[in-house]
């Protein structure tokens, strides 16, 4: 409330000021648009690539900054004609505390500290930044159907530049179920991150051999909104009660994760044939090498994911069954004897007093 | 596992045997004359036998009691001792306790991951995780050795045969632990005697006899997984947790208690070190056992007096 009221005192004053420190040289909206308005404005660079400097005004105005000047942005032009204008910094508007009301927060933050970031950083040219992802004139909320942003466009969005992963992930069970318009699906940034997303290998990465599990039972495990759609959601527990799982929370890395078994920009349905645990498949899955280069197909038959409390599970359970039985009630014979015992003894000591 | 008691059982034996003629001779005035002597002997026997029993018992009991030193030490010094347990199953339980410490060590924290002490354990103990599947496996092959050993023990040593026959529960050890339960609950004034080995005793062996069973069989399935079936290792691992938790359990709570905790012994019971029962512990644990080796140790000094006068008469 008080930002928006804020915001109506500033807009004539920030208007009123700019207009009047650059009065007469500063070009209004209408001015940008002369030039590039036209359908097809365009430039060719020195080395042949001819570049778009047409701007889409009907998209402009439906875009998240339609109430911004040309000027509040491109801050570099400042006279026309102007010279090749800078890339613009997000960044001047979008921080913590700024006065327009732009979302800010520790995203800013968190991106350069990403892979993105720490690329962009370091000189690489073709690493993202904001605009890569979220637009540029046309820039929406991520909420919008219409965004790049948008859970369902986000993988088209990463695919441009990670194309043959989209492509993997397009045919996986992921992909196909998000593309068939099930929000709950993961897109791209459900694994990675958004902002903070990190190399696969780095310890803080979300799917990290350390980390992937938990990622995946953000979903998969007990609160996890698989159940919605009939998938098992013991999938996360019966891996940490495993041996693989037991391993793992020793920091053990070389044994199985979630991802070792099932993929990741490939999971598929264990009935899809092409999937790392169909049946067809699973011999050489557990045979890699380094895993279980013996595995045979006996090795692997039945059931991976064992819950030994649940009666689906067959003899193991009526096994966990009999050992409680039987552990409960030996220990608690034996505990009584001692009492008994013990109660023998003080007695005989005081009668011996 | 040979049970000689040291020169005072010799001397006592003579005891016995003067008491039994003493009251043979008493009674004789008023006794059948066509009794025949071997049975009133026999019966003498067990009568003075039995005195003698007691005597000793009151002797014990005065000397615990009202010692000049501390108690226990002085029943230690005035007692002869009896071996127990041989060279060779003092050596096997000690290969077992020190397999067995190093599984448990290197077990149970996967069978509780999620407790601190538990990544304490395997990270900064042991070093990671494949340092102590290894050391478990180290200890396993002890574990294994031991079972085979003692296999090979019953069935070739004549100690571990007789002994292990004595093992073999029996409907006698039914009735003493229902006559030991009557006596806990105030219902009988003293408790069963036992032989060599007592249920309780034959409760652990045969406890432990299970758990190598299961724990082994178990163990070597999850070893060599890849040579069975995934469904047959789930088992194997669900038993091996589970038993392995019991065995510990079992060891912790019963055995030290028998052989730590409880007053008798507390710290430790030496046993399973020099393998010896002193005099007062086998009439108070062993008492059929005791009366067993004294009424042997009698006959054969009966027996080497007949011989001496006989060879006397003929010189």
């Amino acid at each position: 409330m008080t930002l928006k009221a804020h915001r109506a005192h500033l807009y004539p004053i920030v208007l009123a000021a700019t207009i009047l420190a650059f009065a007469g040289s500063v070009p209004a909206e209408d001015k940008c648009l002369v030039c590039h308005g036209k359908p097809g404005f365009s430039k060719v660079e020195g080395t042949g690539r001819k570049i778009n400097l047409h701007v889409d005004q009907p998209a402009l105005l439906k875009s998240v900054h339609a109430s911004r000047l040309c000027t509040d942005c491109h801050i570099d032009v400042v006279a026309i004609p102007h010279g090749v204008a800078q890339k613009v910094n997000c960044r001047r508007c979008h921080y913590s505390g700024n006065p327009v009301g732009a979302p800010q927060g520790e995203l800013y933050d968190q991106y350069a500290h990403s892979v993105h970031g720490m690329a962009v950083v370091s000189g690489n040219p073709k690493a993202p930044v904001c605009q890569d992802c979220h637009g540029t004139h046309d820039v929406l909320s991520p909420d919008s159907s219409g965004s790049t942003m948008y859970k369902l466009n986000r993988p088209a969005t990463c695919g441009k530049c990670h194309i043959e992963i989209y492509s993997t992930y397009r045919e996986s069970v992921h992909g196909t179920a998000l593309a068939s318009g099930i929000l709950d699906a993961p897109d791209c940034a459900s694994c990675h991150g958004e902002h903070n997303i990190k190399k696969h290998l780095e310890s803080g990465s979300r799917v990290s051999p350390e980390h992937v599990s938990e990622t995946c039972s953000g979903c998969h495990g007990p609160v996890g909104v698989a159940s919605k759609y009939g998938i098992k959601t013991d999938r996360t527990a019966t891996f940490e009660d495993s041996f693989h799982g037991i391993a793992h929370k020793m920091e053990n890395r070389t044994v199985a994760n979630c991802a070792s078994c099932h993929g990741f920009h490939d999971i598929r349905r264990p009935d899809d044939p092409k999937s790392s645990i169909n049946p067809a498949n699973i011999v050489k899955t557990c045979g890699r090498t380094g895993c279980h280069p013996e595995a045979t197909p006996q090795f692997v038959s039945g059931k991976i994911h064992v819950d030994p409390t649940n009666k689906e599970s067959g003899l193991v359970y009526y096994i966990t069954k009999f050992f409680t039985i039987l552990t409960v009630g030996t220990l608690a014979g034996l505990f009584v004897f001692i009492v008994l015992d013990l109660f023998r003894r003080a007695k005989k000591a005081r009668g011996a007093k | 596992m040979d049970n000689k008691p040291t020169d005072t059982g010799t001397e006592r034996a003579q005891i016995v045997d003067s008491l039994t003629k003493s009251i043979i001779d008493q009674a004789r005035p008023h006794i059948d004359p066509n009794t025949s002597p071997d049975e009133l002997e026999k019966t003498a026997a067990q009568i003075a036998e039995r005195i003698n029993f007691e005597a000793n018992v009151a002797l014990s009991e005065l000397v615990t009691r009202y010692s000049i030193a501390r108690p226990q030490a002085a029943v230690a010094l005035q007692e002869p001792m009896f071996n127990r347990f041989g060279k060779n199953f003092r050596a096997q339980h000690m290969l077992m306790f020190v397999s067995v410490i190093l599984l448990i060590i290197t077990g149970m924290p996967l069978k509780f991951p999620e407790l601190g002490i538990s990544k304490f354990v395997i990270l900064h103990l042991l070093g990671g995780i494949q340092n102590s599947t290894l050391i478990h496996r180290v200890a396993a092959v002890g574990l294994i050795i031991v079972g085979t050993w003692h296999l090979g023990y019953i069935a070739l040593s004549r100690m571990g045969r007789t002994d292990f026959l004595l093992m073999i529960p029996r409907p006698r050890d039914i009735r003493d632990f229902i006559h030991t339960m009557l006596f806990y609950l105030g219902r009988r004034s003293s408790g069963p005697r036992f032989g060599r080995f007592s249920f309780i005793e034959k409760f652990d062996y045969w406890a432990v006899y299970w758990g190598m069973v299961v724990m082994i069989g178990s163990g070597l399935i999850l070893w060599f997984k890849e040579a069975f079936s995934k469904g047959l290792f789930d088992i194997a691992r669900e038993a091996h947790s589970d038993e392995g938790l019991l065995a510990t359990l079992a060891i912790i709570i019963w055995h030290f208690y028998n052989v730590h905790f409880n007053p008798d012994v507390f710290p430790m019971s030496w046993v399973w070190w020099h393998g010896k029962l002193s005099e007062s512990q086998m009439k108070h644990h062993h008492a059929l056992e005791y009366a067993e080796i004294m009424n042997a140790e009698r006959e054969a000094l009966l027996k080497e007096q007949a011989n001496k006068q006989k060879t006397e008469a003929q010189s």
